[in-house]
């Protein structure tokens, strides 16, 4: 790695955060601006308690004073107390809801990708067979259609009509609706984005070559063509996690699945600041970070990439 | 290469496993409830559902299980599973619902002392622990019911203890809003440790009720000296039917029978999961596959059907609450150019508010918008509250020979409409030909983002058009609107109250010029100085007489000395003037009494609900 990636890749960290603070900065003021407050209820709590409520978490100073105390605390990875969830750390929602989502967003990604890349390699391998024809209609469609509607289907015919797999996101069984749901949207992308890759790659001079020496068919595939076809789908991977993150809000909201994303939203409908913050500081960050690696990867596997 | 056909390897291994799992499920869902597989995180456990246990969907996870702190009802019927207060609802032996005593020997009567305070002093039982094994002391009731209505834990129901000596003094602030009693404590000791003597500042006719509530269930020190106490199994120590054994945030809560209750022998049902969702698509989906015995709430879109499908295991209950529209005093709805102003100003928008209010069909609210068995209602204090002699409030309110203040049933609404015409044509222009006003000004219904919320303005407005007045349906997101309806920025609002214990009381102090709830504004901005109202007190002993004052000259004094009434009789019929004063003014337009639907499977037996809504599990059983 030469001094000039170094560079590039300090410059990427250095933006990085720069963009998560930008991402703190007008959460912080956006979420006060709006009206409301996080000790409201249909049954109003008098001025009094109120103001007791106020003290006890800090919110009886100016705006800005409570921002300041805000980043000291972050820096220390302090996120504070949850206000409607009295007695819970937001760190502990946001554990509890991440491990959720991970669990979800992993299982769908690692299956897309594998699902994407096979279907992708046969596609382009029986090319413009009936099989490659049925991969096609199959992906084009998945690819248009959104994950609420997908999802509403799946759970239609699933979990009511033929009752075989749970509604609620809550058991390990109950994960298989809501990954198929995240999952289909990417794998038929990666499907997409294989096959012409493929195709692509195939039609190069060194697989011909490669033929020509008589290496077997298999070796062609898995040795050289594959790898190098591979390199579109790695570029693919930061927006499919990007997708997966966004997408879960509304896949985790139809399956009742615990996750950080229904968090996310709860807190916003609460208006408890801190776990507002806290939630979208993790989604932020680990958008942000996604991004970096997939840059930085796209750089180590072809090198004729140039950073600048 | 190698790595790759790995990560194949593993992932289909892992989806495999998926697979075998969707199987184990689909088995025992298909069974229809005679199975239930609860699997929590990686750790499988599948019970076989010979009984023992429940699963039950209430609503979404609480915000918090520590009993001074729950606000919700559902939080509510977890805690009474999980704590054991003095007194509790149960059933007696007819079936009748009532307080009975529970930590405590017995509900004693109190004896009242010289100052108009009046004393309890309650014995424990014998054998009475924590679920850790520590002995429950009456030190225990007295430091939870300190810490509930201490400033320090400002907690949402902190109020409940209101009526206890010595709260008043914790609360007391200065001009600068700062707390003056930082010392102040209740007016509770512990002389022993089965003793409990406490004094309340009035005789108050819902004491008992207020000891099987929530907040007053003990807690002990040293376990909630950690805040986070109530948020993990492992630090949850309770004294009640059931022990805190797993809580999956968002996921499930599960209690489990505690073997060292002192009643353990009386509690039929092993276990009880609490599965935690407010999506009632998703509930009513688990409850027809079985996989749930209890769900309380159903999509409002299929209420219909499920009458229907499930005639055995569909239920509406009672539940004290009033679902309401109320207007904003403050908005002038009279015709330009009218004229009036001052006191006859506001007593025409009076009369006009209730002409309105009579123009709504509440029949047709119930059978064909809201749909579920609720009560058309004409006026404020819910069904189900009760005067001094077991009769309800709600059907002698009025003052008339049907019940409320005007007739709500379906034969009198043709009449309701042409008097409140009539009184509408006395103040605005009526086009004869076409059937319309034609000078009312237009106003704006605001309701948070809801279908049910939408459907009955759209009813609302839909009727008013009809005879050419202009209601605009304005939504906003909860928090949103919970705001501007506190603040007043509103003409006409959705709004709903759900009572806390069986008093009015609960219904009436809300509207006091300084109360957190007064949405209608009572008492604020330009009505702070509408010299409209007159009170009359003589009648009840109290020489108070005045016309022509503010609405805190009135009201707020009849609530302050309802408060402090010690005649029960003398107080119930000034709180049933106190409800004449608010429907006078027309801003308060009841539509129906709440009611609770929920569905259960037909094996469960011995399931009760209070009218409070919280839920009784422990002596069910599972049958067939």
């Amino acid at each position: 790695m030469n001094s000039k990636t170094l560079m590039y890749i300090l410059k990427r960290i250095l933006l990085a955060i720069l963009t998560v603070w930008v991402v703190i900065t007008v959460t912080f003021f956006v979420t006060r601006i709006i009206p409301g407050g996080p000790f409201l209820s249909e049954k109003a709590v008098s001025p009094a308690v109120t103001a007791a409520l106020e003290a006890k978490y800090g919110m009886d100073k100016p705006v800005f004073d409570q921002y300041i105390t805000y980043l000291k605390d972050i820096l220390h990875l302090d996120f504070g107390p949850s206000l409607t969830q009295r007695g819970r750390d937001v760190s502990d929602v946001i554990t509890d809801g991440l491990a959720v989502s991970a669990k979800l967003g992993v299982i769908a990604a690692a299956s897309a990708a594998v699902v994407g890349i096979v279907l992708g390699s046969i596609a382009a391998l029986r090319r413009n067979k009936i099989i490659d024809k049925i991969i096609m209609v199959i992906t084009t469609a998945f690819v248009s259609m959104p994950s609420f509607i997908m999802g509403s289907l799946l759970l239609t015919l699933f979990a009511v009509k033929l009752a075989i797999l749970p509604a609620n996101g809550t058991t390990t069984s109950g994960l298989i609706l809501p990954v198929v749901t995240l999952a289909l949207y990417p794998a038929a992308y990666i499907t997409r984005l294989t096959r012409s890759s493929m195709l692509d790659v195939l039609g190069q001079d060194y697989i011909r070559t490669a033929r020509a020496k008589g290496v077997a068919g298999y070796r062609i595939i898995f040795g050289h063509a594959l790898k190098n076809s591979l390199i579109p789908v790695l570029t693919y991977l930061g927006p499919m996690l990007a997708y997966i993150v966004t997408g879960s809000l509304v896949v985790e909201k139809i399956f009742a699945v615990p996750g950080i994303g229904r968090d996310f939203v709860n807190s916003i409908t609460n208006r408890d600041y801190p776990l507002v913050m806290g939630t979208t500081i993790v989604l932020a960050t680990l958008i942000v970070v996604m991004n970096l690696i997939t840059d930085i990867l796209y750089k180590v596997v072809d090198p004729r990439i140039n950073l600048e | 290469m190698k790595k790759l056909v790995a990560l194949v390897l593993a992932l289909t291994m892992s989806v495999s496993m998926f697979a075998c799992g969707s199987k184990d499920t689909a088995g025992d869902t298909a069974d229809n409830g005679s199975n239930t597989t609860t699997e929590n995180g990686g750790d499988t456990t599948t019970t076989a559902t010979d009984g023992s246990v429940l699963s039950v969907c209430l609503a979404s996870e609480p915000d918090s299980i520590d009993p001074a702190l729950n606000s919700t009802v559902d939080g509510a019927t977890m805690i009474a599973h999980l704590f054991s207060g003095l007194a509790t609802w149960k059933q007696d032996e007819s079936g009748k619902l009532v307080i009975a005593p529970d930590a405590a020997e017995e509900l004693v009567e109190g004896v009242p002392n010289e100052d108009g305070t009046i004393t309890y002093t309650y014995t424990l039982r014998d054998g009475l622990t924590w679920s850790d094994g520590e002995p429950v002391t009456a030190g225990d009731f007295v430091f939870a019911w300190n810490r509930a209505a201490s400033v320090d834990l400002a907690a949402d129901y902190g109020y409940m203890f209101e009526v206890v000596d010595g709260y008043a003094d914790i609360w007391e602030t200065d001009a600068d809003g700062n707390f003056v009693n930082p010392d102040a404590t209740l007016n509770v000791q512990a002389p022993d440790d089965k003793t409990i003597v406490v004094t309340l500042a009035t005789p108050v006719s819902y004491w008992n009720e207020l000891l099987a509530f929530p907040t007053y269930y003990p807690v002990r020190e040293d376990v909630v000296s950690d805040e986070s106490w109530a948020t993990d199994p492992s630090t949850y120590v309770s004294n009640g039917a059931y022990t805190l054994t797993g809580w999956e945030h968002n996921s499930v809560i599960t209690l489990t029978k505690n073997e060292h209750y002192v009643d353990a022998d009386k509690i039929t049902m092993p276990q009880i999961d609490f599965y935690l969702s407010d999506d009632t698509n998703n509930m009513l989906t688990n409850f027809e596959n079985g996989s749930w015995q209890l769900i309380d709430s159903v999509p409002n879109n299929e209420i219909a059907n499920l009458q229907a499908n499930y005639p055995d295991e569909y239920f509406v209950e009672g539940q004290i609450g009033t679902y309401y529209v109320c207007w904003n005093i403050n908005e002038d709805i009279l015709p330009e150019g009218s004229g009036l102003t001052g006191v006859e100003a506001e007593n025409a928008k009076a009369e006009i508010r209730n002409a309105i209010s009579l123009l709504f069909d509440r029949n047709y609210i119930v059978e064909s918008v809201a749909q579920g068995g609720q009560v058309p209602a004409s006026s404020f204090v819910a069904m189900g509250i009760t005067n001094p002699d077991g009769s309800q409030f709600y059907e002698t309110a009025g003052g008339n020979d049907y019940p409320g203040y005007f007739d709500v049933s379906a034969e009198a609404y043709t009449s309701n409409w042409d008097t409140a015409m009539e009184t509408l044509k006395k103040y605005y222009d009526f086009d004869e030909s076409t059937g319309m006003f034609t000078n009312f000004p237009s106003m704006t219904y605001l309701y948070n983002t809801d279908d049910s919320h939408k459907a009955i303005g759209e009813y609302l407005s839909g009727v008013l058009a009809g005879v050419g007045i202009t209601l605009n349906l304005e939504n906003q997101e909860w928090n949103t609107f919970l705001n501007t309806r506190k603040d007043g920025g509103y003409s006409i609002a959705r709004n709903g109250w759900l009572a806390d214990y069986n008093d009015p009381i609960s219904f009436l102090d809300m509207w006091i010029s300084g109360s957190g709830n007064n949405d209608v504004q009572y008492g604020k901005g330009d009505h702070a100085a509408v010299a409209a109202y007159s009170l009359d007190l003589t009648p009840y002993g109290i020489d108070y007489k005045v016309e022509n004052a503010t609405w805190a000259e009135t009201y707020d004094v009849l609530i302050s000395e309802i408060k402090s009434c010690t005649d029960n009789d003398t107080r119930y019929e000034m709180m049933h003037l106190a409800e004449d004063m608010v429907m006078e003014t027309g801003c308060i337009v009841p539509l129906y009494f709440y009611t609770d639907i929920y569905m259960l499977d037909s094996s469960v037996k011995g399931f009760y609900s209070n009218p409070l809504g919280y839920k009784y599990f422990m002596y069910c059983t599972i049958e067939g």
